[in-house]
């Protein structure tokens, strides 16, 4: 038996988070794929690791309703890569849905609270 | 539809392509932050793909979020299908070659209906062409007269433009031999009507509607090249038309035509029309006019009426009561064909309709049997609309390939249609497989599709899962439900047969009635030779009478011709005009209620040349000339109109006229049978003959008996008329007998038609029934063999499966006959000789459908017999 403390597992993405949460990475600016699961998993402080196997549908996904487009660009040190950038229904899709979530995580905290 | 598939390919492609090419940048990018972090490249690019995690299921899962979306879900359904297809090839084409009979036949006839009723005229607003004329309580659309037309030229508020026409032919003389020529004459308007436009010269100016105009003429392009040789010196030289010189001042464009025949020349209708000062006095003119936008046919006949009421006000006359006749050109065009055509139309829709039921049926038969496969589909999470969907992309499928048969066979059976057709329907050789019909086609298409795959679907709407699955048997999932939907499109195909049966039995019927019909005369071994003597050299009636005597009295001299008679209008000719007329030793009939009769001309030996019956009364004999009493010969359907038997009409004087108007007294001496005029499939109209020698006319027909061959005769006649007169052209001359069938063309042609959608009806019904009773039978073997084993006879088995068969057919055939009774309004002036409702043919169709439904329901019938009933409960 461990003496020291296990670190904490990784949170898992509840259903429908990622689109949101890789769409307000983009606020930011144009990122490709690396750069949108290195942001997600640094600004979550680890918390998130995102895996690949739902990062790619979801930004599949977002292709298809439009609300980002993607480029084929050249990284700041010299690799192409396909560069993701919020589109104009994409900014306004974020705006609704960030303001859903903190609803929604302020809703759910206060009632766990009053339980606890 | 390859270029929708290359570019859905090419998106898919490109997809796939980024999607690598974003992962391997990807992996690059993980192994280079490695490499930066002080890693050897080897080890960083093993550590890149391990960070990332499996590649290509990333790959698969990214591009799954585009399936399902779009047409790829639907193309990948249309694969499944038509794996689905090749798994069953049998049913696959059984269901094909059904719904591509019922598209092809539909769309064939389409086409048809399409080149002859729909498609506009090819004139310029001809949906507002009008064709005018005038209407008596008697008889609508006569002849207009010149000076009515004029009145109403000017006078009108309804139309646009007008232009008075009339068919007619001349003789052309002075190049090589005298030629017959189809010609019109026309007002200048007619051109502007009809949007013809010269190829070279012009067309008729205002000026040449002029009484005193200088005689002129405009040929076809078809004329100008093939009699006048198609040089460019061909405006200005002269035609010699009737014995009149004209000038040719225009050529028009090939392909312009008004009627359905060849129209040579085209005179102005002006000069010699406007020499008339009688308004009663009628020579064959008829208007054709362009309806201002916005007013209605109605609205310009009450015009046209009240121009006609001012006049018989202004300059009374015998015809006050005459009025306007306007009708819509293309209806003009198509009216008698329409109600074929449009029956036609009928029965192939309801051949559709069968076609539909019966790939319906085979469709549920089959999903029946793979229930379980359905249903393992639906426990493995496949949802109720997605196995909808995946059902109806099969039917879809199955009718695509279906209408694309169907249109194949259209195409083919277009020729044999066009190739047998009577040449009598307008524009049926314009008749193509083009866009418009082939959207109907797409249309039809997809309607059957939706429609077959109705059934079928209503079953497996109500799959009830569990028990399909519990139930090992295949067709398993026949649950009562389905054998309702199934049971209905039994009875539905049954009645529809029955109602395409009656319609083919009364059709053959009378086509048999029509070709038995006593033509009132012997059709063997005879000979028609029409003329027509140019009048120029031909003008007193003493010339015309020596002319055709000494040609009667040479062709009888001719060895073999047994005798010859001439004729102004001989059987089947059709009208050749009519009057009134009244009987003036009998009470007067009412000025709105006087008799019309069919007028004819007949030299003495007319009627026994050609054998006509007298039932009373004498033929005309040499007596009968001018200066002698005038004499006349009705029909018998005249005499009947007055008197109960023939011979009581014999020594009463016939008024022509009829009591209101001008017109000279004849004794009736002779009644003869009723000649066929109007074809063999006709009514009889009343008649009346006027002896030759007190009625000159220059146009006859000669008719000649002839002992043997009559074909053989033909040199002969045309060398005695060229030895009488070279400059005579022969209008027509042929075998009379040919002439008999080609009247009944167009009955044979519907006939032949319709008795084909019967029997392809019958065929795919048949099929139905045997499928779906079969069906029964099998869902059912469990049953009957636990009924044997309980002690049931084979009997008892038959009994109970054939009741269930009988009670199919009877409800069909109740349906059936109430829908064929209704129908057979609608057929009631397509039928002769035989009454729409007549109850023996009735019968018959009945009887034929009970042993239609007999014969398919036997081998189901047979194999329920035969269950065994040890094998089967073994099994089980």
């Amino acid at each position: 038996m461990s003496t020291v403390d296990k670190p904490p597992a990784p949170l898992e993405f509840i259903q429908g988070t990622l689109d949101v949460l890789v769409l307000s990475s983009l606020q930011l600016g144009p990122n490709h794929a690396y750069g949108i699961s290195l942001h997600l998993q640094q600004q979550s402080g680890n918390e998130f690791l995102v895996d690949n196997g739902s990062l790619y549908p979801a930004l599949q996904r977002l292709l298809q309703r439009e609300w980002v487009a993607a480029q084929w660009k050249t990284s700041p040190n010299g690799r192409r890569a396909r560069y993701y950038r919020l589109t104009p229904a994409g900014r306004k899709q974020v705006v609704a849905a960030t303001s859903k979530w903190l609803r929604f995580v302020e809703a759910m905290g206060r009632v766990l609270a009053a339980e606890s | 539809m390859w270029k929708l598939w290359a570019k859905l390919r090419a998106r898919s492609g490109k997809i796939d392509d980024d999607l690598s090419e974003e992962i391997q940048s990807h992996l690059d990018l993980i192994a280079s932050d490695r490499i930066a972090g002080g890693m050897n490249p080897d080890d960083a690019r093993a550590a890149a793909r391990r960070e990332f995690g499996n590649a290509t299921g990333v790959h698969e899962r990214a591009r799954d979020a585009w399936r399902f979306t779009s047409l790829d879900a639907a193309l990948n359904d249309v694969r499944y299908a038509l794996r689905a297809m090749r798994r069953a090839p049998a049913f696959s084409l059984a269901v094909l070659l059904t719904l591509g009979l019922g598209i092809g036949a539909t769309t064939a006839i389409f086409s048809v209906v399409y080149a002859v009723l729909l498609r506009p005229l090819p004139y310029p607003s001809a949906e507002r062409l009008v064709w005018l004329g005038e209407a008596t309580p008697k008889a609508q659309g006569i002849s207009v007269t010149w000076i009515n037309f004029e009145h109403w030229r000017r006078e009108n508020h309804s139309f646009e433009e007008m232009a008075g026409f009339q068919g007619g032919s001349g003789t052309m003389t002075g190049r090589g031999h005298a030629q017959q020529l189809h010609g019109m004459a026309v007002t200048s308007a007619f051109f502007r009507l009809t949007g013809w436009q010269p190829q070279a010269g012009r067309l008729f100016l205002e000026s040449d509607d002029a009484p005193n105009a200088a005689p002129v003429v405009i040929v076809s392009h078809e004329f100008w090249r093939q009699t006048l040789g198609g040089g460019p010196n061909a405006i200005g030289a002269s035609l010699v038309i009737n014995g009149r010189a004209c000038q040719i001042v225009g050529v028009l464009r090939s392909g312009q035509s008004y009627s359905s025949g060849a129209t040579d020349f085209y005179m102005p209708l002006g000069p010699e029309a406007g020499r008339t000062t009688k308004r009663a006095s009628h020579g064959s003119i008829r208007v054709l006019a362009l309806l201002k936008p916005g007013v209605t046919l109605a609205a310009a006949k009450a015009d046209l009426d009240g121009i006609l009421e001012r006049l018989a006000s202004a300059d009374p006359g015998p015809e006050d009561d005459h009025k306007a006749y306007a009708e819509f050109l293309a209806d003009r065009r198509t009216g008698d064909v329409r109600l074929t055509l449009y029956m036609l139309m009928g029965a192939v829709l309801l051949v559709l309709l069968i076609a539909c039921a019966n790939s319906g049926s085979l469709l549920a038969v089959r999903n029946s049997l793979r229930a379980r496969e359905i249903a393992i589909r639906a426990a493995i999470g496949a949802g109720r609309r997605r196995i909808a969907r995946q059902l109806l992309t099969e039917n879809l499928v199955m009718a695509a390939l279906g209408g694309g048969l169907g249109v194949l066979l259209a195409y083919f059976c277009l020729r044999v249609i066009q190739h047998a057709g009577p040449r009598s329907i307008p524009r049926l050789a314009e008749a193509a497989i083009d866009v418009p019909v082939l959207i109907f086609a797409v249309l039809v298409t997809c309607a059957s599709g939706l429609l077959a795959a109705l059934a079928p679907l209503m079953g497996a709407g109500r799959l009830d899962l569990s028990r399909a699955l519990k139930e090992g048997a295949p067709g398993s999932g026949s649950g009562r439900k389905r054998g309702k939907v199934r049971n209905a499109l039994v009875v539905a195909e049954i009645a529809t047969t029955l109602v395409l049966t009656f319609g083919a039995a009364l059709l053959v019927r009378s086509l048999i009635a029509a070709t038995r019909a006593d033509p009132g005369f012997e059709p063997a071994n005879l000979l028609a030779l029409e003329l027509n003597l140019p009048r120029s050299r031909y003008q007193s009636p003493e010339s015309i009478w020596r002319f055709y005597g000494q040609l009667l009295e040479d062709v009888r001299n001719e060895p073999g011709i047994t005798s010859a008679g001439a004729v102004y209008c001989p059987p089947l000719a059709g009208s050749c005009g009519d009057w009134w007329y009244s009987i003036a030793d009998l009470p007067a009939p009412a000025r709105t209620d006087v008799p019309l009769a069919l007028t004819n001309i007949a030299g003495p030996s007319y009627l026994k040349t050609i054998q006509a019956r007298m039932l009373a009364g004498r033929g005309f004999a040499e007596s009968d000339r001018k200066g002698a009493p005038l004499v006349a010969i009705v029909n018998e359907e005249l005499a009947r109109r007055w008197w109960l038997a023939p011979q009581m009409a014999i020594g009463h004087h016939l008024k022509l006229g009829g009591p209101y108007q001008e017109g000279e007294t004849m004794e009736i001496v002779g009644v003869v049978s009723n000649l066929s005029q109007a074809g063999l499939d006709q009514p009889a109209a009343p008649e009346v003959f006027f002896p030759f020698a007190q009625r000159a006319q220059s146009g006859m027909v000669v008719m000649v008996r002839t002992a043997g061959n009559a074909s053989a005769f033909v040199p002969a006649l045309r060398r005695h008329v060229s030895s009488l007169d070279p400059n005579i052209a022969i209008q027509s001359l042929r075998v009379f007998e040919e002439r008999l069938g080609a009247s009944l063309a167009r009955r044979r042609f519907s006939t032949m038609l319709f008795g084909a959608f019967a029997a392809l009806g019958i065929v795919l019904a048949a099929v139905g029934i045997y499928g779906v009773l079969n069906a029964w039978v099998s869902a059912r073997q469990k049953e009957i063999a636990i009924r044997l084993a309980v002690g049931a006879r084979g009997a008892r088995i038959l009994g109970w499966a054939g009741f269930h068969a009988l009670r199919l057919a009877l409800a069909g055939m109740a349906l059936g006959a109430t829908c064929a009774w209704a129908a057979s309004r609608w057929l009631n002036s397509l039928v002769f000789g035989v009454s729409a409702r007549d109850p023996a043919i009735f019968a018959a169709a009945c009887g034929g459908i009970l042993l239609l439904a007999s014969a398919a329901a036997a081998g189901p019938l047979w194999k329920a017999m035969r269950v065994d009933a040890v094998r089967n409960l073994h099994e089980g």
